[in-house]
């Protein structure tokens, strides 16, 4: 066969001037190879960045997940070294493994990318929320973590800013380690600062039912709130137990330490 | 139950006390200097739990500068994400006659299966193009609302793109005779839908917006040209029933030059790299009719035929419009 000659066209990004005999043109083969010269250049580019991303992503889980043992760790008299260590460790997630996503995500990558590094931004979210918590008792709000994001960016790059989606992810997630954490200053004496996790999951749980439905695919948040009212119910079944039993127990006069053992068994009346 | 309020104060007010060395937090300082510690713990003597349930609560005195800002913040994302939600129905809704009239051109496009001629079966097909343009410019006014959020729609859309692209590439091939490539994609979408449009329906309009912020994604794109290939074996083959025995050389030159393009890609494994592999079936189907074509002879006439495009075209044509003659004036001699 002969090789044919051929014109091809140019193709401009948006306006296209080209009298309508134009299309009459045809395209090379070597044409078609140029375009997907391109297309290759493209999806390489698009899949390695994707591929940086992933790992970035699961480096921030894996270290998250360390600083919220860390924070589990937490009794009575350790409080404090406690929580500085972790909020140490978190200090570092962000600086070593969150900053990598900075120049990734420039521009429309952001929400290109976002199933890829979703899950270790929930629970980067989870651990930083949860140590806010144990620290200060507050919700530690999307702004403020967002600023502390703010000096990762050099000027020249748009800074990594959190969205909504996956700071709500990341809040159901925490309610879990919330009634985990309860339970545990349960066994540990601390009614009361299990009492007051109580009221702050429930008011998570009742800020996010008015949102879920909201939210961009709320299927990830519809299992999530289910579990959020088991972690809820648990921790309440929790106080409620302790607190009815509580009244078997004796105070030990004059120590701060009120001895919530598990006996079960009164010495004698109050 | 003096000791057991000892340990409520001393848990609130360690729980309250933030840490002054904290740097994380430099923000979180504004959120605490309306908090009031109580200086003496008696007024609560009696309220020891009931205080700590309201901690969290908005009413508490206590802490009115912290929860007035994470009540701030969930009304803040209340009114954000019902705006998405707004948008995202508006370009659900876009979406929605995208596909319609994508199905449309497709019905109408189907006729080619059935020997009608090339022209008429474009001009049909081609009414609808004046619609997907306006839709696609509808829906990139919409999305100009939320700069940089294309990709966060996107799934809304995609599925349709990647019909509509089929549809146009495989009207311009039937037209044209040529693949209808995209030579300059770029990181910011520079490949604007209208230019593809703009290309099969010989207009000059563009979509009047920067293509930077609304275009083609490249993965749907070729998404799109896959499914264009599944469509031509059975073209081929009724093409060759109808008595087109030019056809299947054509379509097998052309579908070995797109295979081999797509060979250089490197694919994951995904949906693109799902119907890359279907295409392999596609051309061996073709092949297969291009076999059965030239080896009984049926090809012969055709191939003496002069290669230059033009002619072969004209050629297609006039076998085209000889089908348009009564069966019995067909060459019956060619089974």
């Amino acid at each position: 066969m002969a090789p044919k000659p051929h014109r091809f066209p140019q193709v401009a990004d948006t306006v296209l001037q080209s009298p309508p005999k134009r299309a009459r043109t045809m395209a090379t083969e070597s044409s078609i190879k140029d375009a997907f010269a391109n297309y290759t250049d493209y999806l390489n580019l698009l899949n390695e960045k994707r591929e940086r991303v992933v790992k970035a992503s699961r480096d921030i889980t894996i270290n998250s997940k360390k600083v919220i043992f860390q924070v589990h760790r937490i009794s009575k008299n350790n409080k404090d070294e406690v929580l500085d260590k972790a909020v140490k460790d978190l200090a570092s997630v962000t600086e070593q493994h969150v900053s990598r996503l900075v120049k990734e995500l420039q521009g429309t990558d952001f929400w290109k990318l976002r199933r890829a590094y979703s899950p270790g931004v929930q629970e980067y979210v989870e651990a930083a929320t949860l140590c806010n918590f144990c620290k200060n008792g507050t919700l530690l709000i999307l702004d403020e973590i967002n600023a502390t994001l703010l000096p990762l960016s050099d000027p020249s790059h748009q800074p990594l800013q959190i969205n909504i989606l996956d700071y709500l992810l990341g809040l159901a997630d925490l309610t879990g380690e919330l009634m985990r954490l309860a339970i545990g200053r349960i066994s540990d004496g601390e009614l009361e600062y299990a009492e007051k996790i109580c009221g702050f999951v429930r008011d998570i749980y009742r800020e996010l039912t008015l949102l879920a439905p909201h939210m961009d695919d709320n299927t990830d948040m519809k299992t999530k709130m289910d579990t959020m009212l088991q972690s809820v119910m648990k921790i309440e079944n929790a106080c409620f137990s302790v607190h009815v039993r509580g009244s078997e127990y004796v105070q030990l006069p004059g120590s701060s330490d009120p001895s919530y053992l598990l006996l079960g068994m009164p010495d004698h009346e109050i | 139950m003096k000791a057991v309020f000892r340990n409520v104060f001393s848990a609130v007010s360690r729980s309250l006390n933030p840490n002054p060395h904290s740097s994380i937090f430099l923000p979180t300082l504004r959120t605490f200097s309306s908090i009031i510690l109580p200086p003496s713990p008696f007024p609560f003597r009696n309220n020891a739990f009931r205080l700590l349930s309201a901690t969290s609560h908005s009413s508490s005195m206590a802490e009115d500068g912290t929860s007035s800002s994470v009540e701030k913040q969930f009304e803040s994302f209340r009114c954000q994400l019902e705006e998405s939600g707004g948008l995202r129905e508006r370009v659900r809704a876009i979406a929605m006659e995208i596909e319609s009239a994508t199905r449309l051109m497709h019905a109408n496009l189907l006729l080619v299966h059935q020997s009608r001629s090339v022209p008429e079966v474009l001009e049909k097909a081609s009414s609808q193009i004046a619609v997907l343009k306006k839709l696609y410019n509808q829906l990139g006014v919409v999305l100009q609302e939320c700069p940089g959020q294309y990709y966060r729609y996107h799934g809304e859309w995609r599925s349709e793109t990647q019909t509509a692209v089929s549809l146009l590439t495989f009207m311009h091939w039937l037209e044209t005779g040529i693949f209808l490539c995209i030579l300059k994609p770029s990181r910011n979408l520079a490949v604007s839908l209208s230019t593809m449009l703009h290309f099969a329906c010989h207009h000059k309009l563009s979509l009047g917006m920067n293509a930077s912020d609304f275009g083609l994604d490249i993965e749907d794109y070729l998404i799109g040209v896959c499914f264009m290939s599944n469509e031509l074996p059975r073209y081929v083959v009724n093409q060759v029933t109808a008595g087109d025995y030019d056809c299947p050389r054509k379509v097998l030159k052309f579908l070995t030059d797109l295979h081999a393009a797509f060979r250089m890609l490197n694919l994951r494994n995904d949906f693109l790299r799902k119907k890359f592999d279907g295409m392999k079936y596609d051309l061996r189907r073709v092949e297969e009719v291009y076999y059965d074509v030239k080896i009984r002879g049926l090809a012969d006439k055709a191939e003496e035929v002069s290669y230059d495009i033009k002619i072969g075209a004209r050629m297609i044509m006039g076998i085209l419009q000889e089908m348009k003659e009564p069966i019995n004036n067909r060459r019956v001699g060619k089974w």
